[in-house]
């Protein structure tokens, strides 16, 4: 028997004959930045993915697991990858309980699912959270990479109200950490480790959420300006204010013309502001801010509710999956700063764009302090290799001025094999390696993908 | 090492007057808030980071452990030095160093007092919300040690959720930086992990804090109920009306009864619960859903509803509340204050079955809790020169503490295990869950320099 073939019957023994995959075809299709999988295991449980990786771990063999593979391109290129682990037959819900405000669910629940869910709960519930991939993203690999969106401003990250969590480590532990109290300061906070950690350290298996009621009234104002000064001096003040809007996003024109709802708006920037609360509060909202924006130099202000305002944000949120289909080499990065800085970010990203001879777009959540950039490059990857290379370098050492850092969300390898995927290393790194040494000596977890390169 | 050697190299880095050595130093700084009397060998004042490293430095290499200290009002015995070492007092460290209006973030030196910071910036227009009672007193890096909670957490949560930096010294003296003043930096949430730490993984020497512009209305009330069971399923009909409350406070007829002696607020000495209720945002639509609230305390047979027309009304009402701690101390000479959590639901359950404690351990027990968070605050009151009475106090402490978590909850809500709660940590944790803690504590601190015995249960020999 090969080494493959022991790998994968050792593995049906595990998780049953139908569940791993080994045929090359497909795992080619599955590879991670170009390294190809030498099985593909679909665990149905927790138990049987604690299995999974306790062999893996005895056999150090690499495991990276997987949800719908909407993330994939995050990381460093993987030093090595035995096993391709997918979590979608982890799909249970272990608690919900609407009245407590809770529920938990396995890790490869799509998002989307949960929501529909509980928005037809009694008065409506959602989880907090409104990360790129609307409709593939799994609550495990939104968590492992801390996703979030714009609504963020309002609500808060996985941090803020992720409550609980069981993890398979790399020795094969299940591990649990919080619990579904709302306050826990029982041991270390573990969970806080594990969200963003992109499974260098134990594998998110199963998640509590503090759920929250839907608001009553939703609205979106859209407003175009024509100079980023304007837009963003729109956007700090707001933020300065008691008015506390879910989102705060400023859109390049370039970004604007690739959503239906921003795509006819006239201006060089659109400040995108969205508003939840009660009917009350958000009627008057509606009102000052348009007051306000016009005051501050916008040239208009367009009102969405209901259907208009629900699909303006998915599209924002899903910007990236049309591109990533019609551009083979498409890159997107996501860079963070000290709230003041929008203009100063948003003006060196346009200018890198414009200076590398790049066509790339840019939104910003400037509540967050958050910048997302795409590169949607066409197929002449190698003659703009070098150009995509120093752009990134450009970025980040700015990104790094202005309070934050840039990372790489996704790219060709041929790019990520000559650029640090998550910016400039920072004096934590010495931590971030003892953790994975304990954790994980063998090694065994997404080799290579995390920071520091562990 | 000797010990006059040692006071002799840390007065070296630190000044002479800034290490300690008193007898009645020592015992002083042996205390926290909670039962426990530890005793350190000397204490040391620090002034810098660079001091803080070299104190660190020194005390690795000669195997000394070093308790962080802040103010000692914590309840779990997590600033007592209970296996003696240095303790390392933040007092000279205590600096508001940077309000930065423009980012919204304020960064202070870990010794700062909590209630200082929330004045320096108030005057900007900002807070920062994490309050707990004591917060008059207690240093802001005392709160990240324990993640503090408040009477506001249940719509802005707790220190974890505000303090986004932290500047750190490791075990080996290095100094580094987590987190920072803008958020999502690559890398794992290591300010996440340190909060809650109690001291055990790094000692801490500045901090960025969330500071969020006031709202601009709020609404404080007060109801009054003749059951605890009313006063609690009008906490659940609340959230169940999606509201969010900053604020959801009740307490029970000994509390109110000790508060009225204290402080004469006005809280009826008959009542059997009383409910604390605010609400923030803006102004419109603010008069409406107070009259909501109104109508859920009326349907769960609410007394009477008092709305604060003022601040001065306000503040009376929420001295009150924050004073109910002391006013409960000046019943008997000693009270133990356990934290446990349950799920909001199951709150008039687990209070009726914490009065049964009480009766069955003939101990006096008053209750004052974050209703909105599930978290009680039974307060057991008795005498420590009764050691009958004391062994029963840790009894009924414990029991508290399986009931919460039989229930779903847990054992600590804001005060930390530190040494008190520890045998309490088998309750919630397996075995394997708390080998991975330990394994979080052996990669930032391998030779236990940090508070020593603290937090986790020490592992049972194989
Ligand atoms: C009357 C009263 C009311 C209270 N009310 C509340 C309440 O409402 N909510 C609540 O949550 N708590 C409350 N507490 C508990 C207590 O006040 C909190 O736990 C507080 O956060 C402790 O702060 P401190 O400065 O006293 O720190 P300490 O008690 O001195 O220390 C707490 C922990 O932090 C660690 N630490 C201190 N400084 C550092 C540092 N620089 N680096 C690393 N670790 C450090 C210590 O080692 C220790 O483990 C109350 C206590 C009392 C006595």
């Amino acid at each position: 028997m090969s080494n493959t073939e022991k790998l994968a019957s050792k593995l049906r023994e595990i998780v049953g004959e139908a569940n791993v995959i080994e045929d090359p075809e497909k795992l080619k299709a599955l590879a991670v930045d170009g390294v190809i999988p030498k099985v593909l295991v679909s665990p149905g449980t927790i138990d049987e993915t604690s299995k999974v990786v306790a062999y893996a771990n005895a056999e150090k063999l690499a495991v990276i697991p997987m949800g719908n593979g909407s993330k994939m391109a995050l990381g460093g290129i993987p030093r090595k990858l035995d096993i391709l682990l997918s979590t979608r037959r982890l799909n249970r819900y272990t608690d919900y309980d609407i009245a407590n405000l809770t529920v938990g669910v396995e890790c490869g629940v799509t998002l989307a699912e949960i929501q529909a869910k509980l928005a037809g709960e009694g008065r409506g519930y959602f989880i907090p959270l409104d990360p790129q991939h609307s409709q593939r993203a799994t609550v495990g690999g939104i968590v492992a990479t801390n996703d979030s969106g714009a609504k963020r401003f309002l609500y808060g990250a996985c941090r803020d109200f992720i409550l609980g969590m069981k993890a398979v480590f790399p020795n094969g532990d299940i591990v649990a950490a919080g619990g579904k109290a709302v306050k826990n300061v029982a041991g270390y906070d573990m969970t806080k480790l594990m969200i963003g950690s992109m499974g260098a350290v134990g594998m998110i298996c199963e998640i509590t959420f503090r759920i929250t009621p839907k608001p009553d009234a939703e609205a979106t104002l859209l407003f175009p300006f024509d100079g980023l000064k304007e837009a963003a001096g729109f956007l700090r003040k707001l933020l300065q204010s008691k008015f506390y809007p879910a989102s705060l996003e400023l859109l390049s024109a370039g970004m604007a013309a690739k959503l239906p709802a921003t795509s006819a708006l006239k201006g060089n920037f659109i400040a995108a502001v969205a508003l939840d609360g009660i009917e009350e509060a958000v009627a008057r909202l509606k009102k000052d801010l348009s007051e306000m924006g016009r005051q501050e130099g916008a040239t208009d202000v367009v009102v969405l509710t209901a259907d208009g305002h629900r699909e303006f944000w998915i599209a924002y949120r899903d910007i990236a999956d049309p591109l990533a289909k019609t551009h083979p080499n498409f890159i997107s990065l996501k860079a963070n700063f000290a709230l003041s800085k929008v203009m100063e970010m948003v003006g060196a990203f346009e200018t890198g764009f414009k200076e590398a001879g790049l066509d790339g777009a840019l939104f910003c959540s400037a509540g967050n302090g958050i910048l997302r950039a795409v590169l949607p490059l066409g197929d002449d990857l190698g003659a703009k290799t070098a150009a995509v290379v120093g752009l990134i370098g450009r970025l980040t050492a700015e990104s790094v001025k202005n309070g934050g850092n840039l990372i790489v969300e996704r790219a060709p390898k041929a790019i990520k094999e000559k650029v640090n995927v998550w910016g400039q290393t920072r004096s934590d790194v010495v931590v971030v390696r003892r953790l994975k040494e304990r954790l994980d000596p063998a090694g065994i977890l997404n080799p290579g993908r995390y920071v520091g390169g562990v | 090492m000797e010990k006059e050697k040692m006071i002799q190299e840390l007065a070296k880095i630190v000044g002479k007057e800034d290490v300690m050595t008193s007898e009645m130093e020592l015992q002083l700084y042996g205390y926290d808030a909670s039962l426990n009397r530890g005793r350190p060998d000397c204490i040391v004042m620090p002034a810098s980071t660079e001091e803080v490293s070299m104190v660190v430095k020194f005390a690795r290499e000669n195997r000394i452990p070093v308790v962080a200290r802040g103010a000692g009002t914590n309840l779990s015995g997590g600033s007592s030095p209970t296996q003696g070492g240095i303790a390392l007092l933040f007092t000279r460290m205590n600096r508001i160093l940077e309000i930065d209006v423009e980012n919204q973030r304020v960064v202070v030196e870990p010794g700062a007092i909590t209630l200082d910071i929330k004045g320096a910036i108030g005057k900007y227009g900002y807070l920062y919300h994490p309050d707990p009672s004591s917060e008059k007193a207690t240093t802001i890096a005392g709160n990240l040690g324990e993640n503090a909670g408040g009477a506001h957490c249940f719509k802005y949560g707790v220190t974890s959720n505000h303090v986004l930096g932290a500047e750190v010294v490791l075990y080996d003296g290095e100094v580094i930086e987590i987190g920072g003043k803008s958020l999502d930096n690559p890398g794992f949430d290591l300010p996440g992990l340190l909060v809650g730490s109690e001291g055990t993984l790094g000692m801490v020497t500045k901090l960025t804090l969330r500071m969020m512009p006031k709202t601009e209305a709020v609404k404080t009330m007060l109801a009054i109920y003749d059951t605890i069971a009313d006063g609690a399923n009008t906490v659940s009909d609340i959230v169940k009306a999606g509201m969010i409350p900053t604020t959801l406070e009740m307490m029970d007829n000994l509390t109110i009864k000790a508060v009225e002696a204290a402080y004469h607020v006005g809280f009826p000495e008959d009542a059997a619960s009383i409910l604390l209720i605010e609400l923030d945002g803006l102004k419109d639509g603010m008069e409406r859903l107070t009259d909501e609230v109104v109508a859920i305390c009326k349907k769960n047979n609410v007394r009477e509803v008092r709305v604060a027309k003022n601040e001065a009304e306000r503040e009376k009402i929420w001295a009150g509340r924050k004073g109910a701690f002391g006013a409960v101390g000046r019943l008997r000479p000693n009270y133990l204050v356990n934290d446990p959590t349950v799920p909001r639901t199951r709150l008039p359950e687990a209070l009726a079955q914490v009065v049964e404690i009480g009766k069955k351990y003939n101990l006096p027990i008053a209750n004052v809790f974050h209703a909105g968070d599930g978290n009680l605050h039974p307060l057991i009151l008795f005498d420590e020169r009764d050691k009958d009475e004391l062994d029963r106090v840790h009894k009924a402490a414990f029991e508290i503490m399986k009931l919460c978590a039989d229930m779903g909850g847990t054992i600590s809500g804001e005060h930390g295990i530190g040494v008190e709660k520890l045998k309490g940590m088998p309750l919630i944790f397996s075995e394997k869950d708390i080998a991975a803690m330990r394994n979080v504590k052996l990669a930032f601190d391998p030779e236990d320099v940090y508070n020593p015995g603290k937090l986790l249960p020490v592992e049972k020999a194989a």
